[in-house]
């Protein structure tokens, strides 16, 4: 579909030129956001196309990441390991142990395999602080981004190219990947594991290779980690790194090729913008990642590929009102929400109530307001805005129903 | 009378103290289409099992070609040109029907470990594909997901993949299962139209299909085989008759 393409030169080109239009610190925003979309695809060929879904992933992002620390301090940046091509370590890391830990944990499917990869991952993390010469110990291990190939490596651009050439690369050599026969077939893993023993292949190598390319592109990500930061530490290898990847891939859509790498940059910048604005975010978070699997279960590239695949027979022009209507009735309600869960949060804070003492309830500021937080009118119109908004979303469903059901 | 290419000499098949398949002797001539029958609980699915390596038997040998296959693993008899389809329909729903015949073609190819090159590129295999919707004539269907399909499509679409690989013996087990008077109609000439030139077990419970498709029959009771010959014999067997027929009679 010509389409297509004509959106994807678009973002490319947009990724190239971003630099000139961004200031350093949202650059630096957008370098974490596309070695997260690299993490997230690198997750999504495992649990998307081949359907194994990994709780570790953190492994071997983490492996990467330690792996291109110590590359950087061996080679300096020179000789045989320039430091463009450090994040060749991180994948060869990455693949080796992607093979070790894939031998075991796709001798299991289903259940058993998550939680295989959920124990590996959780040993790796387990020990790390106690090996200090391979890890670091708690304060990790810190090197130098060298310059080479005539390139300072020194500022926010030359880090956001690298990193861009790489994730680009990376995500184009996955779509190859997904077209061979062994990418076909990752599809015949995720479908029909017990089919393809009878139709004669061997199930267990097969998921042990797709995992190792899958732990591949996670390594490389975590090279990518290190470059940016110039240090790696154990807490690369905690849980929390391998929920991230399975939030923000479903949220993407898993299914849908880019669906991973979208989701990751969304939510990285969500948190971003969020992580300083409020500190109940990751609250937030978890409140959009039970909406969407709630009510867009393929995510949201899944959901707008399906919408594009079999469009509504409602025409475009009313698709996009009835969208625009459901996006501004939500947006309402997220509106009274986000103002209840802000307000409760500065109710119970600590802070609050050290001030707030002996039935004296001092008032309390937001959105440039204040309010009483023994008075009802905050608490009413935060609750009666979200009600409002939800009440309006069930019009807009409830007169896209009654159309389509007209025409039926 | 030819060779058999399919041989099963004193095969016991026990699930802990149940004893499902008790000593089953039987020869499948090469070219031959050989139906097995015999009421619910007989063992049938589970001689499948054994002839296709889902289970390894108790006791005894299954020979292919004069070469011992009992207790090899699913993908090696497929290998040595034994596949089957199942009683559940059992193919890859959430991809195209194109997609599931190609991945069944794929292996007669080595095409397992091999990532340096586009599936799409392979010609041999598109023609093979082709020709195989062509015979299971869901050539218009190529691009519907499996999921789609009407139950006798999906069935075509299994025994489709059951010949995917080239095989000297299919195994097909209740391919009518479920199906109506004209879906079953139509299958029975499909089937008729892919073996030929292979050799066919099925098991099948459409006794009207059976006697009209199959060149030899053996009658399956309690994991023994009472008997084995052709229709016409069947059916004047008085053994027969009293453990199996004669319900379907009265």
């Amino acid at each position: 579909m010509n389409f297509k393409y004509i959106i994807l030169f678009a973002a490319v080109a947009l990724l190239a030129v971003l630099p000139w239009l961004v200031s350093d610190s949202l650059l630096n925003a957008a370098i974490l956001m596309l070695i997260a979309a690299l993490f997230a695809m690198a997750f999504g060929l495992l649990c998307g196309q081949a359907g194994m879904l990994s709780f570790g992933h953190a492994a071997y992002f983490g492996v990467g990441a330690f792996a291109s620390v110590h590359a950087m301090n061996a080679f300096d940046g020179e000789g045989l390991l320039p430091t463009p091509l450090l994040p060749l370590v991180g994948a060869a890391t990455g693949l080796v142990s992607g093979i070790l830990a894939g031998y075991f944990s796709t001798k299991r499917t289903g259940v058993y395999f998550s939680m295989i990869t959920l124990a590996l991952a959780e040993l790796l993390h387990a020990l790390a602080p106690h090996l200090k010469h391979v890890f670091g110990g708690e304060a990790g291990i810190s090197s130098f981004r060298m310059p080479a190939w005539g390139i300072e490596f020194g500022s926010f651009t030359d880090v956001y190219y690298l990193t861009l050439v790489w994730t680009l690369l990376s995500i184009g050599l996955l779509y190859l990947f997904s077209k061979t026969p062994l990418g076909r077939l990752a599809l015949g893993l995720r479908e029909n594991a017990h089919r393809l023993r009878f139709l004669g292949y061997n199930t267990h190598a097969l998921s042990t290779l797709i995992f190792a390319v899958s732990a591949m592109f996670a390594g490389l990500a975590g090279a990518l980690q290190s470059l940016n930061i110039e240090a790696s530490n154990y807490v690369v290898l905690e849980s929390q790194i391998s929920t991230a990847v399975v939030l923000n891939s479903f949220i993407g859509g898993v299914r849908v090729f880019l669906g991973p790498a979208i989701g990751a940059a969304v939510m990285t910048f969500f948190g971003y913008i969020s992580s300083d604005l409020t500190r109940v975010w990751l609250l937030y978070q978890g409140i959009i990642f039970v909406l969407v699997m709630m009510f867009l279960p393929r995510g949201i590239v899944g959901e707008i590929a399906e919408r594009i695949k079999n469009p509504s027979c409602d025409g475009l022009a009313q698709t996009a009102i009835t969208m625009a209507q459901r996006i501004a009735s939500l947006a309402i309600a997220a509106f009274g929400a986000v103002f209840v869960i802000e307000f409760l949060q500065r109710v119970l804070s600590t802070e609050y109530r050290a001030v707030a003492r002996d039935g004296h309830w001092p008032d309390i500021t937001l959105f440039t307001y204040d309010w009483s937080p023994v008075s009802a009118v905050p608490w009413g119109l935060g609750i009666g805005v979200f009600a409002l908004g939800i009440r309006l979303a069930i019009i807009v469903n409830r007169r896209a129903a009654a159309r389509q059901e007209a025409q039926a | 009378m030819t060779d058999p290419i399919l041989t099963l000499q004193n095969v016991h098949k026990s699930f802990g103290e149940a004893k499902i398949i008790q000593g089953v002797t039987l020869d499948v001539t090469a070219g031959e289409r050989h139906a097995v029958i015999g009421p619910n609980g007989a063992g049938k699915s589970t001689l499948f099992h054994l002839c296709s390596g889902q289970f390894a038997p108790t006791k005894g040998e299954i020979l292919l070609n004069g070469k011992n296959i009992a207790g090899l693993k699913p993908a090696e008899v497929n290998k040595r040109g034994l596949a089957r389809s199942f009683q559940i329909t059992n193919i890859f729903p959430g991809v195209s029907v194109f997609e599931n015949l190609r991945l069944a073609v794929m292996r007669k190819h080595n095409l397992q470990y091999v990532f340096w090159r586009s599936a799409a590129g392979v010609r041999r295999v598109n023609d093979e594909v082709d020709d195989l919707l062509t015979k299971i004539r869901l050539t218009d269907r190529a691009q519907s997901l499996a999921s789609e399909l009407s139950y006798s499509e999906q069935r075509s679409l299994e025994i489709g993949m059951t010949l995917a690989s080239d095989p000297q013996v299919i195994l097909l087990d209740e391919p009518m299962a479920g199906m109506s008077h004209e879906e079953t109609d139509y299958t029975a000439g499909l089937i008729r139209e892919i073996t030929q030139g292979r050799t066919l077990l099925i098991v099948e419970h459409d006794m009207s299909v059976v006697f009209s498709l199959a060149h030899r029959i053996s009658v399956l009771v309690y994991g023994e085989i009472i008997a084995t010959g052709t229709p016409e014999e069947i059916r004047g067997n008085a053994r027969v008759k009293e453990a199996y027929l004669g319900e379907e009679a009265a």
